[in-house]
């Protein structure tokens, strides 16, 4: 088969994910979605078609023996896994040279519009009462923050994120936080460097709009440690 | 789905949380998204036994792979499912003599409700250019997890009469949906 014919690839990705692609084939085309980026473009595209299909179900509480096994399994999980299986060389690996080329654009592309998030901290009183999510793109350009939970906030006063550097230099503001749901932020260069070279962030209390002075004026409430793992 | 879909930035920074090995994340996102996952798994796998067993693979896997999902905005609860999807596939293909036939209902495509979203109502449009029996193939397949020879089976249509049915139903659905 030649998987470098973009009708096909489309048959086979739509088939895939609506489940007719079956044994070997099915096999197959998982292992050339692990390599080509290309491959898994077409593939989630058709996941994205589909998936309005899924309206309509109503949501089914599971039994409570579900989340216990799931918590018993992942904490079995912590031993060292075992190394996954090396890979099989099949013949038509080799016809995937081209595809593969063509898919990288593609690929990067993708990185490029959707870079992957990283965690920067959790906000809040302590690990069991999150009030904020605070993220970042991998390229660093975009902070996202989430709250929560809706926040209760004192009128005519703003949340203000900052950024406190490890060598003790002025905080840096991050702009505001949202009260409730999500936002994305694009960071400025400034922002990026002082966020990079942070080892704490903190929340203080505003005015309306944030602080006038480019310093935290009013309490800090909240300070939280950067994720050095990211 | 009948509740909200959850918020993809909430659930990509649990997923986040996850590939960090914080088991607290996996949690919260198991309460966020267990109910619709165990629906999808108990429409393509019947049983509430064989659905519940899915969701534990389903979380486990979630765990192990949280570090390879890619971030595409408002696409995390796309990769949720479609985890569940395939778990549910592949449990099928292992067991499907035991899908007792008689018991597969006339699929339901849904009805164009008022709520329902812009991508929504343009699949309901293209599903309804296509012929009914390629409709019903995508359906069954799709939200039921049928194989090719299972559908075959149960609309008493021959094996590869379906085949092309799926196979043009894919190709029309493309094309309009693009357009």
């Amino acid at each position: 088969m030649n998987y470098q014919q973009p009708d096909l690839l489309e048959q086979l990705a739509g088939a895939y994910v609506l489940g007719t692609l079956q044994g070997r084939a099915r096999a197959r085309f998982e292992q050339l979605d692990a390599q080509s980026a290309g491959v898994r473009a077409a593939r989630q595209r058709w996941e994205d078609r589909f998936m309005p299909l899924l309206k309509g179900l109503e949501p089914v509480t599971p039994s409570d023996r579900v989340w216990a096994d799931i918590a018993r399994r992942i904490r079995q999980a912590e031993l060292p896994a075992a190394p996954a299986g090396r890979r099989r060389h099949v013949p038509w690996r080799w016809g995937l040279a081209g595809l593969a080329a063509l898919s990288l654009l593609i690929g990067v592309s993708i990185r490029l519009l959707y870079p992957p998030l990283q965690v920067v901290a959790v906000v809040g009183q302590d690990a069991a009462h999150p009030l904020w999510n605070v993220a970042r793109s991998a390229d660093t350009a975009t902070l996202t923050v989430h709250a929560v939970q809706p926040v209760q906030a004192e009128p005519r006063k703003s949340f203000e994120l900052w950024a406190l550097p490890r060598d003790g230099r002025a905080p840096v503001s991050l702009g505001l936080l949202p009260r409730s749901g999500s936002l994305h932020r694009t960071l400025s260069a400034a922002q990026r460097a002082a966020l990079q070279s942070a080892g704490r962030i903190a929340v203080s209390l505003e005015p309306a709009g944030g602080s006038k002075t480019g310093s935290p004026t009013g309490p800090v409430l909240y300070v939280a440690e950067v994720s050095s793992a990211g | 789905m009948s509740l909200p879909e959850p918020d993809n930035t909430e659930l990509e920074i649990l997923l986040a949380r996850c590939a960090r090995q914080d088991p607290k994340a996996l949690e919260e996102l198991y309460r966020k998204v267990a109910p619709q996952l165990l629906a999808v798994l108990l429409r393509m796998l019947r049983t509430r036994d064989r659905a519940e067993d899915a969701l534990q693979d389903v979380f486990v896997r979630i765990w192990r792979q949280a570090g390879q999902y890619e971030a595409r905005r408002g696409r995390a609860f796309a990769w949720l499912v479609t985890i569940a999807r395939y778990r549910a596939i592949d449990l099928q293909r292992a067991a499907r003599r035991l899908v007792p036939l008689e018991t597969i209902d006339e699929p339901a495509v849904p009805a164009v409700r008022p709520e329902s979203t812009l991508t929504q109502r343009t699949l309901d449009h293209c599903l309804e250019l296509l012929s009914g029996e390629q409709r019903q193939c995508l359906v069954l397949a799709y939200q039921q997890g049928l194989t090719q020879d299972l559908i075959a089976a149960s609309t008493g249509h021959p094996l590869g009469t379906v085949k092309s049915w799926v196979r043009r139903a894919l190709v029309s659905l493309k094309r309009c949906l693009e357009s």
